[in-house]
C-alpha cells in the first residue's frame, strides 16, 4: 500500500471559500479534540480507555460534509471524529466522555458509544463490523418509508473479514439500499496489518462479489473524500445503490490509549506523517489564497480555547444518578411515536 | 504550582504498572506531550507522556516501583496557574504529533547504550525492593514461573543420568582461543548431531499426536540478573563451536542490555542447562515446554575411572537428560543420551 502524495486540489469543482474553511476548522476541531481527551485520559480525568482518530479527520469529515442532515451515519469504537463531523458539539461529545448526565447518551455510552439521533448519529457501535446489517436494515427502512435519506456506516478494515460485513453488504446489494459502506482502511486492524488477513489488496474489490460500484479513495484528501461520497449519495438517493467507498487513510496513535502501537514501522509512520490530511489540506487552501499561516494559527488556537473552555465545564457537569438506571432503556413501540 | 502526576490507566486488567524508565532527573524541565517515563504494564511497555509544561521535582515512585493507575507517582512544578489542560504545547503545525525525542541526553556509543541505562538504573534499585520484604516479579519472570509449573505438573517427565569423559572437549577448547568459547557451544553441537540421529527427539507432544517441531534449533537456558530466558540456536548441526559460542555470548549481551529482540519467546527442540560455573555436581532440570527434553550438564571434575581392573583419574562431566514420557521410551531416551557422549567423547 502506497501513501497518496499528490496536492489536493479542487478539479472541476467550484467550492465556496466559506465551504472549504469549514472542513478545516472541523479537521482541527477533531484533532485538537483528540490530542486534548488523550492529555484528559493521561492525567487520570477522563475514565475507560479510549480509541482515537488522530490522521483520519478527513474521511469523517470528508464524508459528512456530503450528507443531509437528516441523513444518517453508524460509527464504530472509533467514532470521536464522526460524531463532531455529523455535527454533534465539543460539549455534548466531551460530557459524554466524563461520563456526565449532560453527555450526548446522559452519560451511559462514553468513548465508544457517541452519537445524537437527532443529528443523524446512531450512537457508536463498538462490535466490529456490527454497524454494517444495522445501517442495512435503516436502508431498508427509508426504502419502505420511500424516504429521501441515506446511511453512511463507517466501519475500519478490521472489519472487512467479519461475517457481519457479507451479511450486512449483501443483503443491501440485492434490495439496492440506500447505503454508503465507508471502510475506512487504516491499515491495521488493533494489531494486525490488513495483509496479514486479506489475500487481495484492495478492499473497494470485494463490492464486484456483491455486484454493486467500489471504488478506492485517497483518504486523507478530504476533497476527494467529499466528491466520492457525494456521488455515492446521489446514487443511494436514485435507488441505484449501495456503493462501498474504501477510504485510504492511517491512524496516528495506538488502537486504544494502552497500546504503544509497536507494530508500525518507524518508516512507514513517518511516510504517512508526511500526508497528514489536515497539513495537506492547510497547502491547498494557502495557495489558493483562502488562509494564510497566521489564519491557520487563529484556527487553532480559537479551537483549542474553545476545546479548554468546554473541559472546565465538563468538570462540573452532574453525574448520571441511581434514578437514572432504568431511563432510556426502552424506546416506545412504532405505533406510540406517531 | 504544584502538579500532582499520576499512574495513567494503562493496564487491561487493573493490575499495578512498573516503572521501567524515568527519562528525566528531578530539576529537568519537561514539555506537555514528551515522553516522562516508560513503563511495563500487564500487556506491553510503553512510554508515558507528560501531561504539562514543568519542572520536575520529585519521582514518587521509582525505578521497578510498581504504582497502581491513580496513584502518585511524580510531582512537577508548574508555571501556569491553570488546569492542567491548557494547552500550550509547542507551536507544531496542526498535524504534528507530539515530540518522541527523550528528554535525558541521547545514549552515546553503541547500539543498546540506552537499553543497558536501563537495566543498570533497575539493578540499583533492586536492592530497596528486596528490603520491603516483596519482590515484583517483571512480566518476563511471571511468563517463566506459569510455563515452568504448568510443564513440571502436566509433562510427565523421567530422568536418565550419565557422565561423558570431557577430556577431548578441554583439549579442543583449549586449541581456540579459551576465553571465547563458552562450554555450552560443546553441549548444544552434541545434542544437535544426536536429534539428527534420534529424530523423535525434535517431536513434541500436542494433541493426542506428535508433532515435528518445525524450528531446528536447540536452546540454552540463560539467566539474566535472576530472569530465565532460553536462547535458541538455530540449525546447530552445521555450525562450529565457535560460531555457536558467538553467537549465544551476543544474544546474551543482547538479553542484559533489554534488547526487546532477544526476549521474544521462540521454540527449540532441546535445550541444555548448564550449572557446572556454580560448582553444581549434577542437577535434574524441568523441560521448557513444548520441548521433549532438557540436558542438564554438571561441572567438569576429576573423578575416578576403573578400567582394565585399574583406577585413573580423569575429568568428566554429569549429565541428566529429563525427557518427556510421551514423546519417547526410556529405550529411546538411553540411545539419544549415549549419542550425545559419543558426540562429546570426539576428540
Amino acid at each position: 500500500m502506497t501513501v497518496a502524495t499528490h496536492n489536493i486540489d479542487a478539479g472541476s469543482v467550484a467550492y465556496t471559500p466559506p465551504f472549504l474553511l469549514e472542513l478545516y476548522r472541523k479537521m482541527v476541531v477533531i484533532r485538537e479534540f483528540e490530542d486534548g481527551v488523550k492529555f484528559l485520559f493521561l492525567e487520570g480525568s477522563m475514565p475507560g480507555t479510549i480509541h482515537q482518530c488522530q490522521g483520519q479527520e478527513a474521511t469523517a469529515v470528508g464524508v459528512c460534509a456530503a450528507l443531509r442532515g437528516d441523513d444518517f451515519i453508524t460509527s464504530t469504537f472509533r467514532g470521536h471524529g464522526h460524531a463532531l463531523a455529523k455535527g454533534l458539539t465539543v460539549n455534548e461529545l466531551l460530557f459524554e466522555l466524563f461520563g456526565a448526565s449532560t453527555g450526548c447518551c446522559a452519560g451511559k455510552g462514553g468513548s465508544m458509544h457517541v452519537g445524537n439521533m437527532d443529528k443523524g448519529m446512531v450512537p457508536g457501535i463498538a462490535i466490529v463490523a456490527g454497524g454494517v446489517p444495522l445501517a442495512a436494515g435503516m436502508g431498508l427502512a427509508f426504502k419502505m418509508q420511500k424516504s429521501p435519506q441515506i446511511v453512511a456506516c463507517f466501519f475500519g478494515d478490521g472489519a472487512v473479514a467479519e461475517g457481519a460485513f457479507h451479511e450486512g453488504i449483501n443483503l443491501a446489494a440485492i434490495w439496492n439500499l440506500p447505503v454508503i459502506f465507508v471502510c475506512e482502511n487504516n491499515l491495521y486492524g488493533a494489531s494486525t496489518r490488513i495483509d496479514k488477513v486479506m489475500k487481495i489488496p484492495v478492499v473497494a474489490e470485494r463490492a464486484k462479489s456483491y455486484g454493486i460500484r467500489g471504488q478506492t479513495v485517497d483518504g486523507n484528501d478530504v476533497l476527494k473524500v467529499y466528491e466520492a461520497t457525494l456521488h455515492a449519495a446521489d446514487e443511494c438517493r436514485r435507488g441505484q445503490g449501495p456503493v462501498l467507498l474504501e477510504l485510504l487513510t492511517y491512524r496516528r496513535t495506538g488502537h486504544s490509549r494502552r497500546d504503544p502501537c509497536h507494530y508500525q514501522p518507524k518508516d512507514e509512520r513517518e511516510q504517512w506523517a508526511m500526508h497528514d490530511p489536515i497539513d495537506r489540506f492547510g497547502k491547498f487552501l494557502v495557495q489558493r489564497g483562502e488562509i494564510d499561516e497566521a489564519g491557520m494559527q487563529v484556527i487553532r488556537t480559537t479551537v483549542i480555547s474553545e476545546f479548554n473552555a468546554s473541559v472546565a465545564e465538563a468538570r462540573r457537569q452532574p453525574m448520571p444518578t441511581v434514578g437514572d438506571l432504568t431511563t432510556d432503556v426502552f424506546a416506545p413501540a412504532a405505533e406510540d411515536r406517531s | 504550582m504544584r502538579f500532582e502526576m499520576k499512574m495513567p490507566d494503562l493496564a487491561t486488567t487493573d493490575s499495578p504498572v512498573r516503572v521501567v524508565r524515568w527519562m528525566a532527573a528531578p530539576g529537568q524541565s519537561v514539555r506537555r506531550g514528551e515522553p516522562l517515563l516508560e513503563v511495563e504494564t500487564d500487556k506491553a511497555t510503553m512510554d508515558v507522556e507528560s501531561v504539562v509544561n514543568g519542572v520536575l521535582t520529585e519521582i514518587v515512585t521509582k525505578l521497578n516501583e510498581t504504582a497502581s493507575a491513580g496513584e502518585l507517582i511524580a510531582v512537577l512544578e508548574v508555571a501556569e496557574s491553570a488546569v492542567p489542560v491548557v494547552a500550550s504545547t509547542a507551536p507544531a503545525s496542526p498535524g504534528a504529533s507530539p515530540a518522541t525525542a527523550p528528554i535525558a541526553p541521547a545514549p552515546t556509543g553503541k547500539p543498546g547504550g540506552m537499553f543497558a541505562r536501563n537495566r543498570q538504573s533497575a539493578q540499583a534499585a533492586a536492592v530497596k525492593i528486596e528490603a520491603s520484604g516483596v519482590i515484583p516479579l517483571s512480566v518476563a519472570s511471571r511468563t517463566a514461573a506459569r510455563r515452568l509449573q504448568e510443564s513440571k505438573q502436566t509433562v510427565p517427565h523421567f530422568y536418565l543420568q550419565t557422565s561423558a569423559n570431557a577430556e577431548p572437549m578441554i583439549a579442543r577448547r583449549a586449541a581456540v582461543a579459551p576465553q571465547k568459547l563458552v562450554w555450552d557451544a560443546f553441549f548444544v553441537l552434541a545434542v544437535a548431531k544426536a536429534i539428527q540421529k534420534f529424530e523423535r527427539m525434535a517431536y513434541r507432544f500436542e494433541a493426542e499426536q506428535l508433532v515435528k517441531q518445525d524450528a531446528d534449533a536447540v536452546g540454552v537456558a540463560v539467566d539474566i540478573d535472576g530472569e530465565l530466558y532460553v536462547v535458541p540456536i538455530a540449525a546447530p548441526a552445521g555450525k562450529t563451536p565457535q560460531q555457536i559460542s558467538d553467537e549465544l555470548q551476543a544474544a546474551v549481551r543482547g538479553l542484559r542490555d533489554g534488547d526487546p529482540q532477544f526476549k521474544r519467546l521462540r521454540p527449540a527442540r532441546v535445550t541444555v542447562s548448564n550449572l557446572g560455573s556454580c560448582n553444581v555436581e549434577s542437577f535434574i532440570p524441568i523441560i521448557n515446554p513444548p520441548e521433549s527434553a532438557i540436558l542438564g550438564v554438571g561441572k567438569i571434575m576429576p573423578t575416578p575411572v576403573a578400567k582394565d581392573m585399574s583406577v585413573s583419574v580423569q575429568q568428566r562431566v554429569a549429565l541428566t537428560l529429563a525427557v518427556d514420557h510421551r514423546v519417547v521410551s526410556g529405550r529411546y531416551a538411553g540411545d539419544f543420551l549415549s549419542a550425545i557422549v559419543q558426540e562429546l567423547e570426539l576428540s
